[in-house]
């Protein structure tokens, strides 16, 4: 058998027809894998979603709410998501975080200290018990919850968020929008946030922007204030300790672990304001009075002067320039082509407003037509990841090939034999790629090439070298020690080291396919397994058809000083 | 027998010859399993790889300040200042009224201490930027150990009888014994409200008896002082200690608080204000919780209080999270016979443990299938000698790792898992070869050992190229920065270990063990 195998090499390289087709069919293959990546017929994510047995949802309300708003929303939140099945328990934090977690870190979960926040903790029976991963029942949760609660609140923002598989980041897609007028961002925001709410894939968008609403504000008329001996502080605490109330003294105790304090406030029915308007607040003003130095109670709405005004919204800034984000998550689908969808979208509907210059790789410079005032819009969250990973890795790979070729050329000598060795180790790309494509026809969900895969691939860089290393290794000594005829030698070193070149290969793909089912690492799982395949048919295929085509003999040092030749034991 | 012994010529054989017939070789081959599997079970256990995160938040209230004024007199110039610090990749700013909060956030890997140093340093000796009226800054330091909890713990009454505060007297009671446990870092509790005199204010009766919100508070605060108890001499030098006892010390006493005189007679606070001993219901933050029962429908929401439990940097989560559960279960008939019952409600020492238990599985189903495979190809004896150097590399790997400090995770296993693979190939090409040199009619006259080295020898060169060039190509993944390059950081770093390990191994334990497994075939030699 191995003998019929050696002659059909030894025939496969001498005769030109066969390698040139060879050549041809590989050199298709690798352009038709690497055109899969841009077409999208296989996609490309940086992490695959992770099965877990908790996820977050993170309510906000608009700036201004109360507690009991708020409540309000994650009550219809906790009844939405108490009908799934696979829910064990609910936690509900009003007003505060939940405890945190690494993705609550980067999302400023600790931040969220107000009436308008709540979040809920859902802990979910353990993932070996059941059938449906976590971002699946998320996917089924996530439009019940939009459907039932978005509204009861207007400009609620409900977001799920779920344990990252890899580094947490801000968000899937986040909007960066710097600028240096407060209006325009505010107004350039909210246009980017409504082509985000129409683009298909993106869910659970908000921006960082707090809603303007409105306030009363107190002005204190100084003179008068002055006059009757009542000074500003006095009637900032007044109003305080009316309203909000405040700790007045503390009384030391040895039966709790901390002091008992003396809290003063306002009654439950007298504290309350009749409604929202001007007259309720000034009415319910009008019944405080203040004692000046004198002792004379002077009536605090003497003294003040109450105008309904706007609120004072946030102001965000990144590295001291003025910025605001809109951000949205991902529905099962990598962040990248809603994204790309979204920014076509920008350059579309924006242009009638702005000039839309492309900055960087994807950032896009808006200049308003009206004001003139520029406007950038960078990318970060995930998208940003994704590209200094891919880039990173990328440039990784290439150090790695130009480190390996060094390698090759300080053992050989040669450029040729390392350049033969190189071109070997690239040929588990189509493998890899093809290998996602046939997996993402047999999963229901998209199966991405992912950066897993990536390093799967680098991984079969070094596989690849080796084998064909061990080839031109073996060819080496049969040529020089044995003085075979360099397609004698090259066909019985393939065959010679076809074995443990299958052995390992086997042994890897064995290994690997307990990975290929795994949701995090399958990409390299994947990439494992079928580029091991096109490594080994690249190994004994390819690289013996271009060692065949290069002097070898000048390039051993082949001087043939015995004159008789050394047949093979097998040979005979 | 040949009468010269075989000289090998690399590394590969100059190994194989020492340790071949060495006694020592079986010591240090149960040696290696020994230490790898103390590191197996003593390497503090994560989920996912420990990353470095540094960063500050500096918080700086300016009361009745709006948010442009924060961002002019205390963000700017704080963000100005930090821009200074070296290290810092991103400094955010937030101007809110009446408070400034600028994070920095370093770049990853940045040392923790000295980064939180820096900050501190930087603001300290910045303290006069900031304006007039100014609180104090805050600088909270992100410890990423202390901030994120492993255990949360729910604690919630099984009656309702008990008054809101019952529950958090409770748990902080039980908080000191949990933070008293070995490695424990911060313990905090979220929920619950603190007892407190509530003193309500009636509006009315205010204007009424025309009396101010500040005259009270003066009357209140009068009363409620403690001074500590005062020491003094008898004329014969003994000791006597008498102190004015608080007087407050029962709802009683505030309410018969004098509040003002009206016409002649006083005005107590019970008159104007209901007070009462109460909970601090102002705290508007609350914590509830919803079990699924028995019968499969949900309790209704009821408040809890939650205790979260962070660990010290490197110490090991699964142990800690034992201890805990431990400590629960034994306060657990306490905790009933007081009406409270608890729910562990995130344990990261179990995620962890399960996360890489799975995955040794995984590992170890790994190499029986491979083992089997062998068995097909290369023969059982060839197959256990192959099998046996794997547990022999992880060994060696995960006491490199262990003495590095490195924590076991799913990215540690899952380069366990890539480099499975490529490990079992210098042992599968080493014993290859010995296989081909045994059978080999034409090298059947050299003695066993000889043939052991010489198979070894021959194959030494590319194999150790070969190896080399998959290391080199792990190598430059050490360089990916950010956070996905400290999080992928396990794999450039143990997969060359391994595959260093599994040359070595290969050199030294394959022709030793072959020697005293394999058996040459007789028949080639009677063919002679």
């Amino acid at each position: 058998m191995f003998k019929k195998f050696e002659h059909a090499i030894r025939a496969g390289i001498v005769n030109a027809k066969t390698r040139w087709l060879i050549l041809a069919f590989t050199l298709i293959a690798f352009i038709a894998s690497v055109a899969m990546i841009p077409t999208g017929l296989v996609r490309v994510k940086m992490l695959p979603e992770k099965d877990s047995n908790t996820f977050n949802i993170y309510i906000k309300l608009p700036a201004g709410s109360s507690i009991y708003q708020t409540k309000r929303v994650s009550t219809c939140v906790y009844n939405v998501a108490k009908q799934n099945k696979y829910v064990q328990n609910i936690e509900l934090y009003s007003g505060m975080g939940s405890p945190l977690d690494f993705a609550g870190l980067i999302k400023g979960s600790q931040f969220q200290n107000s009436e308008n926040y709540a979040q809920l903790v859902i802990n979910l029976t353990n993932k070996h018990k059941r059938d449906t991963p976590s971002f699946t029942i998320v996917h089924n949760m996530r439009p019940l919850v939009h459907g039932k609660c978005d509204n009861i609140i207007k400009n609620t923002n409900i977001a799920f968020v779920q344990p990252p598989s890899g580094p947490p980041v801000l968000d899937s897609v986040v909007a960066e929008i710097y600028g240096n007028n407060a209006k325009g961002i505010r107004h350039l925001a909210s246009s980017v946030k409504n082509i985000f709410r129409h683009t298909k894939g993106l869910v659970d968008i908000s921006t960082m922007e707090q809603k303007i609403y409105k306030q009363y504000g107190i002005k204190i008329n100084t003179d008068k204030a002055q006059l009757s001996g009542i000074s500003v502080k006095q009637i900032n605490n007044i109003l305080y300790l009316a309203f909000k109330g405040k700790i007045v003294a503390v009384k030391n105790s040895n039966k709790y672990n901390y002091q008992i304090p003396l809290f003063m406030v306002l009654s439950n029915q007298t504290k309350p304001f009749n409604n929202q308007s001007l007259h309720a607040v000034t009415s319910k003003l009008s019944s405080l009075s203040l004692m000046n130095s004198k002792g004379m109670m002077v009536p605090l709405i003497s003294l003040i002067t109450i105008k309904p005004v706007d609120s004072d919204p946030m102001i965000l800034s990144k590295n001291l320039k003025q910025m605001t984000n809109v951000m949205a998550s991902t529905d099962m689908v990598s962040q990248i082509y809603p994204l790309m969808k979204a920014r076509d979208k920008i350059l579309k509907q924006l242009s009638g407003r702005y000039h839309i210059t492309k900055t960087g790789l994807f950032n896009l410079r808006l200049v308003s037509k009206q004001t003139g005032k520029i406007y950038n819009l960078k990318w970060g969250g995930e998208m940003k990841v994704t590209l200094q990973t891919f880039e990173q890795l990328g440039t990784a790979f290439i150090a790695a090939l130009i480190l390996i070729f060094l390698l090759m050329v300080v053992y050989y000598k040669s450029y040729k034999l390392s350049s033969i060795v190189l071109l070997g180790s690239f040929l588990s790309f189509p493998g890899v790629v093809f290998g996602h494509f046939v997996m993402n026809l047999f999963t229901t969900d998209t199966f991405f090439l992912t950066a897993t895969s990536l390093i799967g691939f680098i991984a079969l860089i070094g596989i690849s070298s080796r084998n064909s290393l061990l080839l031109i290794d073996f060819t080496r000594s049969l040529m020089k020690e044995k003085a075979m005829k360099k397609a004698d030698a090259i066909a019985f070193a393939t065959v010679t080291r076809a074995k443990p070149i299958f052995l390992t290969a086997v042994a890897i793909i064995l290994a690997s396919t307990l990975l290929a089912s795994d949701p995090v690492f399958g990409g390299l799982g994947v990439a494992l397994i079928f580029g091991t395949i096109a490594a080994v048919i690249a190994s004994l295929m390819v690289v013996p058809i271009l060692l065949y085509m290069i002097d070898l003999k000048t390039l051993f040092n082949c001087h043939y000083k015995k004159v008789v030749s050394i047949e093979d034991p097998d040979f005979d | 027998m040949s009468v010269h012994p075989y000289n090998p010529k690399n590394v590969a054989g100059k190994l194989a010859k020492v340790f071949i017939n060495n006694p020592l070789t079986l010591v240090l081959g149960v040696f290696i399993l020994v230490i790898g599997y103390i590191s197996l079970v003593s390497m503090p256990r994560q989920e996912n790889p420990q990353m470095v995160v540094s960063g500050s938040n500096i918080i700086v209230a300016l009361p009745g300040a709006s948010a442009k004024e924060v961002e002019r007199v205390i963000v700017k110039p704080l963000e100005r200042k930090i821009k200074e610090v070296k290290g810092v990749e991103y400094i955010y700013g937030r101007a809110l009224k009446n408070v400034g909060i600028v994070t920095a956030s370093f770049y990853i890997g940045q040392p923790q201490e000295i980064s939180n140093l820096k900050i501190y340093n930087e603001i300290m000796q910045n303290m006069d930027i900031l304006p007039k009226g100014a609180m104090y800054p805050i600088i909270k330091p992100l410890n990423i150990n202390t901030v994120i909890p492993i255990v949360t713990i729910a604690f919630f009454n099984k009656n309702k009888h008990h008054s809101q505060t019952y529950l958090y007297d409770k748990v902080t009671h039980f908080q000191n014994i949990i933070n008293a446990l070995p490695n424990v870092a911060v313990t905090h509790i979220k929920g619950g409200h603190k007892h407190q005199f509530n003193i309500k204010v009636n509006l009315h009766k205010l204007s009424a008896y025309n009396i101010s919100l500040g005259q009270i508070v003066k009357s209140v605060q009068s009363l409620a002082y403690d001074v500590p108890k005062i020491k003094n001499q008898t004329k014969n030098k003994k000791i006597v200690i008498f102190g004015i006892k608080n007087a407050v010390d029962s709802i009683k006493d505030i309410q018969n608080i004098i509040v003002a005189k009206y016409g002649g007679s006083p005005i107590y606070l019970k008159q104007i204000a209901s007070v009462s001993n109460g909970y601090n219901y102002q705290n508007f933050r609350s914590a509830q919780i919803s079990i699924r029962g028995k019968n499969g429908k949900f309790d209704p929401l009821k408040n809890q209080v939650t205790l979260t439990v962070s660990k010290l940097k490197g110490t090991n989560a699964v142990i800690i999270a034992n201890q805990i559960k431990k400590t629960l279960s034994r306060y657990k008939t306490m905790l009933n016979k007081e009406g409270i019952s608890y729910l562990i409600t995130r344990n990261y020492g179990k995620r962890a443990n399960s996360a890489v238990n799975e995955l040794v599985k995984h590992l170890i189903i790994s190499i029986i299938i491979i083992a089997v495979l062998l068995i097909f190809i290369l023969g059982w004896r060839e197959s256990l000698i192959v099998t046996f150097t794997v547990p022999a590399i992880f060994s060696i790997t995960l006491f490199v790792a262990y003495l590095t400090h490195q924590s076991m995770n799913r990215i540690t296993l899952f380069a366990f898992l890539l480099s499975l693979g490529l490990l079992v190939d210098a042992a599968i090409i080493v014993i290859e070869n010995i296989h081909r040199h045994f059978h080999s009619i034409d090298l059947h006259h050299h003695s066993e050992v000889d043939l052991m080295i010489e198979a070894a020898d021959e194959i030494g060169a590319p194999t150790n190229i070969a190896t080399f060039a998959i290391i080199l190509t792990m190598i430059p993944m050490l360089f990916v920065g950010h956070m996905m390059g400290q999080f992928m950081a396990p794999i450039p770093e143990n997969v060359p270990i391994a595959l260093i390990a599994s040359l070595f191994v290969a050199y030294i334990f394959i022709p030793y063990l072959a020697l005293r497994i394999l058996k040459k075939p007789k028949h080639k030699q009677e063919h002679k």
